[in-house]
């Protein structure tokens, strides 16, 4: 019998449970709500004051937004999400679908499982070093197995279009295992009965996807992707090791051009007002694809 | 016959894959055994020629990094377990206690949201807030914020173990006359105890690896966690980039061992408690 | 439910307990002072580090060096100084920085806690030192304000160039340089190293170039000639001319990677730092001892060869609660025999005399040419407290520039309208 209907059932029973769960969670989760709020309060009241403590209404907003810098950031931030994004769920569930249906020893499962964990629990100043070891010219290993070197060689962190991807790849050789992991242990709950009723019916691979696996790998498949998302467009360390922003400002993402005007250029009303909006929109952001998330199970 | 080519075409990409992936940690492992001079060769080499140890010994020892990995490991296990304290407190309610739907559904979707603050954004008034209460440079500061950062995945992780436990279990334990904690500490809290686990270990890597913070809310080996070491050994006038891949191959060894000991966990633990361990 | 929160408040508890036992916490009680240093991670504190325990031989005062990477030092000295923080009792700035933490007044007058000045010191060491600036634009907010000397000079850094000197002979100018490049640059060896990572690299490494063509950022009224014709003259030839000799990627090449081109063979002159010389060039590793020359700046179109000073200076934060002991430690720093040890530790020292001592000139070939570079006295970057926005424009305009996202009339243009923006909204008058 599921909670609600329970709950239906015994009026007085439910009063004083439901007021237990109450008083459990209301405390809890309205200090958790109150200490997570605050910096944003603070941000607002910065943002709205100048150096010396006076009100200066919206003068750090219209500086902050009037920045052409920041829409740049922006666009970088899409860029490297439309990059990122599609081939680590889609590079992420082909490999989990790859595994899964065409490796059946169990031990060679398990090792690629142990693997796949790896790249998840490096630091990610660890990771920054590794790949500047790849990627640089003159001491970096991809140029030298290339054969590259000298006056030619590429320039992986260097030419703009190159460094995006540079800066992408590292993202992507992270977490693809994250979604790898993910998608395969939710194949796993497929029950095999639909699947071999399928193919006696004669379904492709194709059909057999699309109409039984996924249904099972909805729900998580929407929440990797959650997760993914909101990881991507807060990305900060990784790049600031590799390329600090450059070349220009290429990879200057969002956070990484907030750290440039709260760290570098110390102005810190814009920065807060900064903070303001980009909190806000996210917020918004979050709000309307949280439409797509998997209702809870009743 | 297209089996068997299904089979090679898949064992080859396979290969590739893994290639690909362990490619860059062998390389990292590889420079960490360099020397000095090593470092210089015109063209980089993919096997040292003279390995040696001393990169490790210069981090661990001459540069005092292991008070850092001290730091690293306190402030990941007490904000871990901060998280999960608070996430349980939160979770139980929500899945076991009759709360009314939309208060459930504000809180879950208020700790997804929670993810996507941007990290960046809100180090200034924290910093602000950290001053005041005169936490700055002290461990405890990054324990709080790493334990808020990571409360979204501990909630979203054990929400998913503590739905699969039946309700049936704990009420047998009350209709048996058990007060509603003592069946929480003798049925519940063991049954938990695999998600516990699984999401403690993920939300520890999380905070193991964590840098900005660390970064900006400590000044001194005090408090300073290993990853802001790691990051202080890139000096503009000199290569180290031995010593820095040292201390890379330190700050992957412990979070991956842990790993490994309890990947049964782990793996539980990613699907969100889908999978549990059979 | 009261479990619930007797649980809870244990962990807290436990928790916190397990912090204030963390090693340095209980924090360090008796009579014995400790002066904690904050210092950049890199060569420029070998000295410093190999000094320190020296002193607490000499005193029984303890030091702590606390170490950061150039940038990240920066960030770490703004934060503690905005928060009045005390952790650090001295601090170890980059010249360009002090103008904004004199602005800010984070530091104590040394002037006042018994520093005097020192003729056996070059004028140059003292003038970049004192707030405001003896010479030179003074920042409107800070026109009214007595000269204090804020911080000493411990890295005597100016800015130099380096040959191969068994290749051709000195470069006399700029004209000369571009000509020595072009005739030896091949496929592996780099006419002219660049060194052209974003924002601090990339301006360190032009603007000695920028002034021996005769431009400037500022003029004497912080008006941004960032884009008269002389400035716009000594960009291109940086981002056309050098470039076209110059290593594979100039673009990501910090003073690490040029001194390591140079080390093993495969450039052939830069600029470089003293501080680079000895650990990096001719270091472990190096092919080339003995044959490299080093020489002041070259001269530029404006008949002068125009070196930059990068002084690291040690200032005390007003916020110390230890200040007498702190510039004590200055205090014998300074000190003759302290700064031949200094030397001979792979310290850069500021006294004259110890550069011209014969007897450290074989260990250190250039410091002969360094105390002739400080009596010059050389230039030194725009003392104001925006330097670092200023940089930050001025090097990822470069930066782009090096790598091939922009031209050097966009560099010029675009970058002095974002320094003109920035200065106004600053404060300064108008441009």
């Amino acid at each position: 019998m599921s909670l609600a209907a329970r709950a239906r059932t015994n009026w007085s029973a439910r009063s004083r449970q439901e007021r237990l769960g109450l008083r459990l969670l209301l405390p809890v989760f309205g200090t958790v709500l109150v200490i997570a709020t605050i910096p944003f309060i603070l941000a607002v009241i910065r943002a709205t004051t100048a150096d010396d403590g006076r009100f200066i209404g919206i003068d750090n907003f219209t500086k902050a937004l009037g920045n052409t810098q920041l829409y740049e950031s922006v666009k970088q931030t899409g860029v490297y999400a439309a990059l990122v994004l599609p081939t680590e769920i889609l590079l992420g569930l082909a490999l989990a679908l790859l595994v899964h249906r065409t490796v059946k020893s169990v031990a060679l499962r398990a090792v690629i499982y142990v693997a796949a964990m790896i790249p998840i629990v490096i630091p990610q100043i660890a990771i920054g070093v590794v790949f500047r070891l790849v990627y640089a010219p003159d001491y970096g290993i991809l140029n030298a197995l290339l054969g590259d070197t000298g006056h030619n060689q590429i320039l992986w962190l260097s030419s703009p279009p190159l460094a995006m991807l540079s800066v992408a790849s590292v993202d992507i050789w992270q977490w693809t295992p994250f979604v790898y992991l993910i998608m395969f242990a939710g194949l796993q709950t497929v029950p095999v009965e639909s699947i071999e009723a399928a193919q006696l019916d004669g379904a492709t691979s194709w059909t057999q996807f699309r109409h039984i696996e996924l249904h099972y790998l909805r729900p998580l498949l929407l929440l990797v992707i959650f997760f993914r998302i909101a990881d991507v467009l807060r990305v900060f360390d990784h790049v600031y090791v590799l390329t600090g922003g450059g070349p220009g400002t290429t990879t200057e993402f969002l956070s990484l051009y907030l750290y440039r005007v709260a760290f570098r250029f110390s102005d810190l009303g814009q920065a807060s007002a900064l903070a303001v909006v980009v909190m806000a929109a996210m917020t918004a952001f979050y709000t309307l694809i949280s439409r797509f998330l998997p209702a809870e199970k009743g | 016959m297209l089996r068997m080519a299904t089979r090679v075409a898949t064992g080859l990409i396979l290969l590739i894959a893994v290639a690909v992936f362990v490619f860059p940690l062998y390389y990292l492992v590889v420079t960490s055994l360099k020397t000095k001079a090593e470092l210089f060769a015109a063209v980089p080499t993919l096997f040292p020629h003279a390995p040696t140890l001393a990169p490790y010994f210069s981090v661990l020892v001459t540069r005092a990094m292991s008070g850092l990995l001290m730091n690293s490991v306190i402030a990941g296990l007490s904000a871990t377990a901060l998280a999960l304290v608070v996430a349980f407190a939160i979770c139980y309610p929500i899945t076991r206690l009759p709360v009314s739907r939309g208060l459930r559904t504000f809180v879950l979707n208020w700790a997804l949201s929670l993810r996507f603050l941007t990290p960046i954004a809100v180090v200034i008034p924290y910093f602000t807030i950290v001053r005041a209460i005169g936490l700055y440079n002290q461990l405890p500061a990054l324990i709080f914020v790493y334990a808020l950062f990571n409360l979204p995945l501990a909630i979203w992780m054990l929400k998913g173990f503590l739905e699969e436990i039946p309700l049936e279990i704990e009420e047998a334990a009350l209709v048996d006359g058990a007060t509603r904690f003592h069946a929480f500490r003798t049925v519940l809290l063991p049954l938990s105890g695999t998600g516990l686990l699984a999401a403690g270990i993920i939300v520890f890597a999380f905070d193991w690896a964590e840098f900005l913070y660390a970064f900006i809310l400590t000044a001194t080996p005090k408090a300073m966690t290993f990853p802001v070491g790691v990051q202080g050994l890139v000096t503009q006038f000199e290569i180290i980039w031995n010593d820095m891949a040292a201390g890379g191959v330190i700050a992957i060894v412990l979070p991956v061992t842990l790993m490994l000991f309890a990947r049964r966990y782990v793996m539980t633990g990613l699907t969100f408690g889908v999978i549990r361990e059979k | 439910m009261g479990s619930w929160k007797r649980a809870t408040v244990l962990l807290l508890g436990a928790v916190l307990s397990a912090c204030s036992n963390t090693p340095g916490a209980s924090g360090g009680g008796g009579s014995n002072v400790t002066l904690t240093i904050a210092a950049v991670q890199g060569v420029e504190d070998t000295g410093l580090k190999a000094l320190a325990p020296m002193y607490t031989q000499k005193t029984g005062v303890k030091i702590d060096i606390v170490e950061a990477p150039y940038p990240d030092l920066y960030t770490k000295l703004v934060n503690t100084f905005k928060s009045n923080d005390s952790t650090y009792d001295l601090v170890m700035m980059d010249d360009p920085w002090m103008p904004k933490f004199g602005t800010d007044g984070s530091l104590s007058d040394l002037g006042k806690l018994g520093i005097q000045k020192d003729s056996d010191i070059a004028d140059v060491v003292w003038d970049v030192g004192t707030w405001p600036p003896p010479r030179g634009p003074v920042p409107p907010s800070e026109k009214d304000k007595d000269k204090q000397l804020l911080g000493v000079t411990i890295v005597g850094n100016v800015e130099m160039f380096m040959y191969r000197k068994d290749l051709t002979d000195p470069p006399a100018s700029y004209d000369d340089v571009l000509a020595n490049a072009k005739a030896q640059n091949k496929s592996d060896l780099a006419g002219y190293l660049i060194r052209g990572k974003a924002t601090n690299p990339v301006v360190a490494d032009f603007l000695p170039i920028l002034w021996s063509f005769g431009g400037d950022v500022f003029d004497d009224s912080w008006k941004v000639v960032f884009d008269n014709d002389k400035s716009l003259a000594a960009v291109k030839f940086l981002v056309d001319d050098l470039k076209a000799v110059a290593q594979a990627d100039p673009a990501s090449s910090d003073a690490a990677d040029r001194d390591r081109l140079m080390a093993i063979g495969q450039g052939y002159q830069s600029s470089t730092w003293p501080g680079e010389i000895n650990t990096a060039v001719l270091g472990e590793g190096t092919t080339v001892k003995g044959k490299v020359g080093f020489i002041p700046i070259p001269k530029g179109p404006s008949g002068k060869g125009v070196g930059m000073m990068g002084n690291w200076m040690l200032g005390v934060p007003v916020a110390s609660k230890n200040q007498q002991a702190a510039a004590d430690f200055i205090k014998w720093m300074l000190e003759k025999d302290t700064q031949k040890t200094y030397a001979q530790n792979g310290g850069i020292p500021s006294r004259t005399s110890i550069l011209k001592d014969a007897s450290l000139t074989d260990a250190n070939p250039y410091f002969p040419v360094l105390a002739d570079a400080l009596t010059a006295p050389p230039n030194w970057r725009p003392r104001t407290d925006q330097w670092n926005a200023v940089e930050t424009i001025m090097g990822n305009h470069l930066n782009a520039a090096l790598a091939g996202q922009e031209t050097a009339q966009e560099v010029v243009d675009k970058a002095s309208a974002e320094i003109r923006t920035l200065m106004t909204g600053a404060g300064y008058p108008s441009q």
